[in-house]
C-alpha cells in the first residue's frame, strides 16, 4: 500500500522554500533568456514580442563593428597585461603573508585586502591622478607611458584584481606542507631550487586559475577603466557608450556569445573536475593495494562528455546559422507586407470616419503634415515609435524598420500622439480637438505606407 | 629587526628575497597608499588648469568639500542641497538594495546548503554563477530592455489587466534597483552559502528534537553562525552598490542621479579634477566608516569579510 500523501506544516513551508527558489532562479536567468531571444529577433528594436523573424543577421552586424572589434582587442591586450602584472604581485602578497612578524601581520593583511573593499571609482581617479603627478614630476612628456590608457588601466585594474589572486593564493598555500621544503633544503638543495622545484609546482593550480580570474575580472571592469582609459577604448567603455546612446539586438548577440562560452567554460571544467576526482580515487585505490597499476588516461578531447558538448555546440551554432539565414528575408517581406496592410486597413477605416465627420479639413492638412514629415525623417520616426510603443502594440514593427535611432523616445511625440491610440480613446472624438488628432493619426499611417513602398 | 632581515633573506635566497620585497613594496605603496595620498592632496587644492599645477596657483583650499556642503566656495548661507541630496539618496538606496539582496538570499542559501542534494545542489551552485560572467553592462542593458515601456513587463501587467497604461520603470527607479540588486547578488550569496554550509546539520536536528519552531532554529542556531558570511556579504554588496557607476548610467532615470555620476561628471564634463577627488574622498571615507561599523556591530574581523 502506498502512503497517503498528508498535508503537514513542514511540506508546505517545503513546497513554498521550493518556489522560493525555483523563483530566484527566474530572477536570476530572465534576463538572460530575454538577451538570447532579442539577439535573434528581426525587429530593430531589442524586444521578445512581437517576434518577427529569426535572424543572425545582428551577429553580423556586431562582427563588422569596427570599433568593437579595437574595444575587443584592447581588452584582451589589458586582460593579459593584468594576468602578468597581478599574479606575481598576488603570489607575493601570500608568500610576504606567511613571512611578515605576527604584530605586523593584521596591519599588512589589512591594506593589501583594502583594494577589494575601495570603490572601484576611486582606485581609477588616484592612479590616474598619482602616475600623472610621477610624470610631471619626471617632467615626461604628454605621450609618455605615464599618460598612457593601456599602461594607467593595467596598473589601476591590478591594484584590486592583485588582492583577488591573492586569496586565491592563501588559500592553497593553507593547505602546503612546510616539512616539504625542509626537506629538500636539507637534502642540499638551493633556495632558488626549493621555490621552482617544489613550491612552485604545488601552487601551479591556484596559479591558473588565478590567471583566469585575474583576466575575467579584467575582461568585466567598467568602474576603473573608465577613468585610466583616458582616449583609447576597451570593450566594457564602448558598451557603455553604446548602451547609453540608443539600444540595438547587435548587444543581446554579444550576451549571446558570452553566455555560450560561459555555458561551454563550465561544461568544460566540470568535465576537468571529475576526471581529477577519478584520478584521486584511482590514487587511493593504489595505494590501498587494490589496483596494480593505473589504467591509461583517456585523452580530455575524447572524454565522451567532451565529445557531447562539442556535438551539442557544433549542432546549435549551424541549426541557428541555418535557421537564421534562410528565408529571412522571406520571412521579412511577409511581416512588411502584414504591417503595410494593417495600417492601410487602419488608414481606411479612419478616412471613413473622417469622411463622415468633417472631411475636407482633415484631408488638406494631412497633406501638409507629410510633406513636413518627410523633411523631419529622423525626428518623424521617433515620434511614431513613441505613439505605437505605448498604445498600439501590433502595429509598433512598423516603426522600426526606419532605424535604430528610433530607440529613444521623443517625450514630444508621446505626449501628442500617445492618447490617440490608447485603447479608452479609440472611438473618434467629436470635440472640437478632433480634426487635429486625426491629422496626426493619418500622417502615421501615411508614414508607414511610404516607409513599405520605398524598400 | 636587522635579524630579522638576515633571517630574511638566509630563508629565501637572495633573487626572491628581492623579487618579493620589491613586487610588494611596489604594489602596497605605488599603487594602493601613494596614489590614496596623491588623489587626497589633490583634493585639497585649488582647480587650475594641469599645467599650473605645482605652482603657486596649485595652494591647499577646502573649497571642494565646503562646495560639497554649501553649493559655493565662500557663503555658507544655503546647504548643496543637489549633490547632498544626491549623496543621501545614494546610501540610502545601497542600504536599501543590501537588504533585498539579503532577504532573497538567506532563503536561497539555506536552501542549497541543508535541503538540495547532490548533482541538484551542484548544478545550481553553478547555475549561480553563470549569470556573473556575462558583463555588468550587458546586464545592465537586459534590465533595459525588460522594464522598457514595450518591455515584456509593462506587457505582461497589460495582459493581465494590472495596469491600463505602461509604467515607467526606468523614470521611477524601480529599474535602477531591481538592477543593481541584481548586479551583485553573488556576493551576497555565497558568503553566506560558505556560512551556512559549515553548520553542522545535528545542531539543527538537536533543536528540533528539543522542540523548537523553524524561526527559532534559524534565530538561535543558523544566523549566528552564519554571521561572518552575513556580515561578508552585507559590506560587500553595500560597498560596490555605493561605488556601481555602469548601472546607474544605463537604468537611472532622467532625474535620479547616483553620487559616483556626479563625480564622473566633475571628471569628463565639468573637467574640474579636484572636485572629483574631493566627492571620490568623501566617497572613500563613507565605505571605510561603513565596514568600521559593521566590524564593529557584529563583531567580525576584517579577514572574515574581504575572502
Amino acid at each position: 500500500m502506498t502512503p497517503r500523501f498528508i498535508l503537514t506544516a513542514e511540506r508546505v513551508r517545503n513546497g513554498f522554500a521550493a518556489l522560493f527558489v525555483l523563483g530566484f532562479f527566474a530572477y536570476l536567468f530572465g534576463p538572460l533568456i530575454i538577451m538570447g531571444v532579442t539577439a535573434f529577433n528581426s525587429s530593430a528594436f531589442p524586444r521578445m514580442s512581437p517576434f518577427e523573424c529569426f535572424t543572425v543577421e545582428w551577429f553580423d552586424v556586431l562582427a563588422n563593428d569596427a570599433k568593437l572589434v579595437e574595444g575587443l582587442r584592447n581588452s584582451l591586450f589589458i586582460g593579459v597585461g593584468v594576468v602578468l602584472l597581478a599574479v606575481p604581485l598576488g603570489l607575493s602578497g601570500a608568500l610576504m603573508l606567511t613571512q611578515v612578524k605576527e604584530r605586523v601581520r593584521p596591519w599588512y593583511y589589512t591594506i593589501v585586502i583594502s583594494p577589494i573593499l575601495v570603490p572601484g571609482v576611486v582606485l581609477g581617479i588616484s592612479t590616474l591622478l598619482f602616475w600623472d603627478r610621477i610624470g610631471t614630476m619626471f617632467g615626461a612628456s604628454r605621450d609618455s607611458i605615464f599618460y598612457d590608457g593601456f599602461f594607467l588601466t593595467i596598473i589601476g585594474q591590478a591594484t584590486f584584481i592583485s588582492a583577488y589572486t591573492m586569496l586565491v593564493f592563501i588559500s592553497r598555500l593553507q593547505r602546503f606542507d612546510v616539512s616539504q621544503e625542509e626537506a629538500a633544503l636539507d637534502l642540499g638543495a638551493t633556495h632558488v631550487q626549493t621555490f621552482r622545484k617544489i613550491l612552485l609546482p604545488f601552487l601551479k593550480p591556484a596559479i591558473l586559475s588565478a590567471a583566469v580570474l585575474a583576466f575575467l575580472a579584467s575582461f568585466e571592469n567598467y568602474n576603473t577603466t573608465v577613468f585610466t582609459i583616458v582616449s583609447e577604448s576597451t570593450l566594457t567603455t564602448f558598451l557603455a557608450g553604446k548602451v547609453r546612446h540608443g539600444i540595438n539586438p547587435s548587444i543581446s548577440a554579444l550576451a549571446v556569445i558570452i553566455v555560450v562560452i560561459t555555458l561551454l567554460g563550465a561544461a568544460l571544467h566540470e568535465v576537468l573536475k571529475r576526471r581529477e576526482a577519478a584520478a584521486e580515487k584511482e590514487t587511493a585505490r593504489i595505494a590501498a593495494g587494490e589496483l596494480a597499476r593505473r589504467r591509461r588516461v583517456k585523452p580530455f578531447a575524447l572524454e565522451p562528455a567532451v565529445l557531447l558538448i562539442a556535438l551539442v555546440f557544433v549542432a546549435g551554432l549551424g541549426s541557428a546559422y541555418f535557421a537564421g539565414t534562410i528565408g529571412v528575408e522571406e520571412c521579412k517581406a511577409q511581416v512588411k507586407a502584414e504591417k503595410i496592410r494593417q495600417a492601410q486597413e487602419r488608414t481606411r477605416q479612419r478616412e471613413a470616419k473622417a469622411m463622415f465627420q468633417n472631411a475636407p479639413a482633415a484631408s488638406e492638412a494631412a497633406g501638409q503634415q507629410i510633406q513636413s514629415t518627410d523633411k523631419s525623417e529622423r525626428a518623424g520616426v521617433s515620434q511614431f515609435q513613441g505613439i505605437f510603443d505605448v498604445g498600439n502594440l501590433k502595429d509598433q514593427a512598423g516603426a522600426d524598420d526606419g532605424g535604430d535611432g528610433a530607440a529613444q523616445q521623443s517625450p514630444l511625440g508621446t505626449e501628442n500622439f500617445n492618447p490617440i491610440f490608447a485603447p479608452q480613446n479609440l472611438s473618434p472624438p467629436i470635440d472640437s480637438s478632433g480634426d487635429n488628432r486625426n491629422d496626426n493619426r493619418s500622417d502615421g499611417d501615411n508614414r508607414n505606407d511610404n516607409r513599405g513602398g520605398d524598400q | 629587526m636587522f635579524a630579522y632581515w638576515q633571517n630574511f633573506f638566509r630563508k629565501h635566497g637572495a633573487a626572491l628575497s628581492v623579487f618579493l620585497l620589491a613586487s610588494v613594496g611596489f604594489w602596497i605603496f605605488m599603487m594602493i597608499l601613494l596614489p590614496q595620498a596623491f588623489m587626497l592632496d589633490f583634493s585639497l587644492r585649488a582647480n587650475v588648469p594641469p599645467p599650473k599645477w605645482g605652482s603657486d596657483a596649485h595652494h591647499y583650499t577646502a573649497e571642494h568639500y565646503r562646495y560639497m556642503l554649501y553649493g559655493s566656495a565662500q557663503s555658507v548661507d544655503s546647504y548643496n542641497f543637489v549633490d547632498l541630496s544626491v549623496f543621501a539618496r545614494t546610501i540610502v538606496a545601497a542600504i536599501f538594495v543590501t537588504l533585498i539582496d539579503l532577504a532573497l538570499c538567506y532563503p536561497v542559501a539555506y536552501y542549497l546548503a541543508h535541503a538540495a542534494t547532490g548533482g541538484w545542489r551542484r548544478l545550481m551552485v553553478l547555475s549561480l554563477i553563470v549569470p556573473f560572467w556575462v558583463n555588468e553592462l550587458l546586464r545592465a542593458f537586459a534590465f533595459k530592455i525588460m522594464f522598457g515601456g514595450n518591455g515584456i513587463i509593462n506587457n505582461a501587467l497589460l495582459w493581465l489587466g494590472v495596469i491600463d497604461q505602461p509604467y515607467d520603470f526606468i523614470r521611477n527607479s524601480v529599474a535602477l534597483y531591481s538592477g543593481l540588486s541584481y548586479a551583485y547578488i553573488l556576493l551576497m550569496i555565497f558568503p553566506i552559502y560558505n556560512a551556512v554550509e559549515s553548520l553542522d546539520r545535528n545542531q539543527i536536528e538537536a533543536a528540533r528534537d528539543l522542540g523548537s519552531p523553524w524561526w527559532r532554529i534559524h534565530k538561535r542556531v543558523v544566523i549566528p553562525h552564519a554571521k561572518p558570511g552575513i556580515t561578508s556579504g552585507c559590506t560587500m554588496v553595500f560597498m560596490l552598490t555605493a561605488g556601481a557607476l555602469a548601472a546607474p548610467q544605463i537604468l537611472g532615470g532622467p532625474s535620479s542621479l547616483w553620487f559616483t555620476q556626479i563625480i564622473y561628471q566633475a571628471f569628463n564634463q565639468a573637467g574640474n579634477w579636484a572636485r572629483g577627488s574631493a566627492y571620490a574622498i568623501i566617497l572613500l571615507v563613507v565605505c571605510i566608516l561603513f565596514v568600521l561599523l559593521m566590524m564593529r556591530v557584529f563583531k567580525v574581523k576584517l579577514g572574515e569579510i574581504a575572502r
